[in-house]
């Protein structure tokens, strides 16, 4: 039988720096980990834990899977001082993934806060890998500042995707920006979306997700169309150690991603 | 069958635990057995899901070893019921533990009736009898002159052919015994416990997840020990660590506690529970919402060792009756 508490070794292959605390490390895997956009894996950082993130990489691309990480905590801090030809541990996928059939036909409106774009950049390939399936892609993103945005550089082709309406703001701006600035809220004052045919998908802190699911039922999207990233300590991944216990729910194992319509009635759910 | 360690309820300083037997113990005449007592202080979910153990290791990779063969002499019904819990969470979810496995595979259970009930004691209440109907490969009575023993399974019946001698035939006087010994049990549960509560402690809880005066009233004298959990034979919840060794890291799950303050808390410090009184509720609606809901039973067995054990002088049944 195997042994689901133990992990296989990982290369890091490249890491890039994406803003000052936030990291995209490229890891090149000793088996494939067949992830869908949504799962998530568990790194080991040897030596210092464990811990959960979503892949942001196109799903389809197994022998490579990039991951992007903000320096938060223990294992993030000892990771960030890890460099390319280290070795890390990995365990997964675990949880479920974006409904995508679920999704054809219909126009998806994508919110992300912060580093919460990580996760959504592999929905993001997802969805745009077979384009003709959706009806349109709308992504709205916020950052704290300029120098606080993700996907620097992959933001600008996105934008120029047939099919892909993108928007950005900033909570604080700096001489060189020029788009928009306020919390991520500000890019939802005008929702174009077709209420009856689209589904939201929301990632980013508690706090803003809050917001955002607030302003997106307050516009009409019905409860059971807003997709929600709710991971908490999701320590051991396999639906046992209760610690990402949320209402009924295992976050790692029922979800990551639920949708409002299943945590509306839990209290205090972010 | 080959070489099984056995284990036995031994009454210690007044407190019944479990006891490795050794040769040396069978020609001890003050070690005095538990079998007639209620339940051991300690539940029996650690012979399977492990205190502590050693799960996985990095680079190198760690396999489950092969356990070594045990019995269990002795197990009571509110135990054998609560290894139904566990069993649900590691080895029919969507991931089986490998260690849990092996280690229940290689071991015989076997059941004694509880014929002295104590007053923290409430297995009635939560639908249990204070004998074993299911869940072990034998079962035993005591009667004054020996034991009557009832096998349940295959195995149970190997144990009972390789005894030879040791067993005879059954008479029907000694089955009315065991029987009326069985209702002088629940006779006294039914006396300790006269009064039943709501028949959907499930609803009945959720309908008080508003109500924070009312936890906050009963979980008023906890001191946040979380002696109640270890001490609970239906608690799953566990923390995986890893530790650099010399020969790579190490990985251990150790029993956790949801009482416990970091419990919930992620990375970077946020803590979803970091309110005692969302964790004290945690556990009430783990047990006996959330479980009930997906699996079916709830996940207390009314063993009372979270009563025996509470410094706070909580009582799990005075929170279940004022729902």
């Amino acid at each position: 039988m195997s042994n689901p508490y133990q992990p296989f070794k990982a290369k890091i292959l490249n890491i890039s720096d994406e803003t000052p605390n936030i990291r995209t490390f490229v890891l090149e895997p000793e088996q494939e980990v067949r992830f869908l956009a949504g799962q998530f894996v568990e790194l080991t950082v040897p030596g210092f834990g464990e811990a959960p993130f979503t892949p942001s990489s196109f799903q389809f691309e197994r022998d490579r899977i990039e991951i992007t990480i903000m320096k938060v905590g223990r294992a993030t801090t000892a990771l960030f001082k890890l460099g390319a030809g280290d070795m890390v541990g990995i365990r997964g996928p675990y949880g479920n993934p974006y409904p995508l059939n679920k999704f054809e036909g219909k126009e998806i409106f994508i919110v992300g806060g912060g580093v919460g774009l990580a996760p959504l950049r592999a929905l993001f390939l997802a969805l745009a890998h077979e384009i003709n399936k959706y009806k349109k892609i709308y992504l709205r993103y916020g950052a704290r500042s300029p120098k606080d945005i993700v996907y620097k550089k992959l933001i600008p082709e996105w934008k120029k995707m047939k099919g892909v309406d993108l928007d950005l703001s900033v909570d604080v701006g700096d001489e060189t920006w020029k788009g928009k600035v306020g919390v991520v809220t500000i890019l939802l004052k005008e929702i174009p979306c077709d209420l009856k045919n689209s589904v939201a998908v929301v990632c980013g802190p508690p706090v803003m997700m809050k917001f955002v699911t607030r302003r997106l039922l307050e516009i009409g999207f019905p409860d059971d169309m807003i997709y929600l990233s709710m991971e908490k300590n999701m320590s051991c991944g396999l639906g046992q150690c209760g610690h990402c216990r949320l209402g009924p729910y295992f976050t790692c194992k029922d979800g990551p991603v639920l949708t409002w319509d299943q945590i509306k009635d839990i209290k205090d759910p972010f | 069958m080959g070489y099984y360690t056995v284990f036995l309820p031994a009454v210690i300083e007044n407190q019944v635990h479990w006891h490795r037997l050794t040769p040396d113990d069978l020609a001890d005449k003050s070690l005095e057995w538990g079998l007639g007592h209620i339940r051991a202080s300690e539940p029996i979910k650690g012979f399977f899901f492990s205190p502590r153990e050693k799960v996985a290791s990095f680079p190198e990779k760690f396999e489950p070893e092969d356990q070594k063969k045990r019995i269990l002499f002795g197990v009571k019904a509110c135990d054998l019921s609560a290894l139904k819990v566990q069993q649900k969470m590691f080895l029919e979810g969507n991931f089986r533990d490998p260690f849990y496995d092996a280690r229940l595979k290689n071991t015989i259970l076997i059941a004694a009736d509880c014929s002295e009930p104590e007053d923290t004691c409430f297995c009635n209440l939560m639908g249990n009898k204070p004998y074993a109907t299911e869940g072990a490969d034998m079962t035993l009575s005591v009667l004054g002159e020996g034991y009557l023993f009832e096998v349940m399974t295959g195995r149970g019946n190997e144990l009972i052919d390789l005894g030879g001698d040791a067993f005879g035939p059954v008479t029907d006087a000694q089955v009315a015994r065991r029987d009326e010994n069985h209702k002088a049990a629940v006779d006294k549960l039914n006396r300790i416990n006269p009064r039943s509560w709501n028949p959907d402690l499930a609803k009945a809880i959720e309908g008080k997840i508003q109500d924070e005066a009312f936890w906050r009233r009963h979980a008023e004298s906890c001191v946040e020990c979380y002696g109640c959990l270890l001490a609970c034979p239906t608690c799953f919840c566990f923390l995986l660590y890893d530790e650099a060794k010399q020969t790579g890291v190490e990985r251990t799950k150790v029993w956790d506690a949801c009482y416990m303050a970091a419990y919930a808390r992620v990375g970077g410090g946020a803590n979803p529970k970091a309110e005692f009184l969302k964790r004290f509720m945690n556990r009430f609606f783990c047990k006996f919402v959330h479980f009930k809901n997906e699996h079916g039973f709830y996940a207390c067995t009314g063993c009372g060792r979270c009563i025996k054990g509470c410094m706070g002088k909580i009582d799990i049944r005075k929170v279940l009756a004022e729902l």
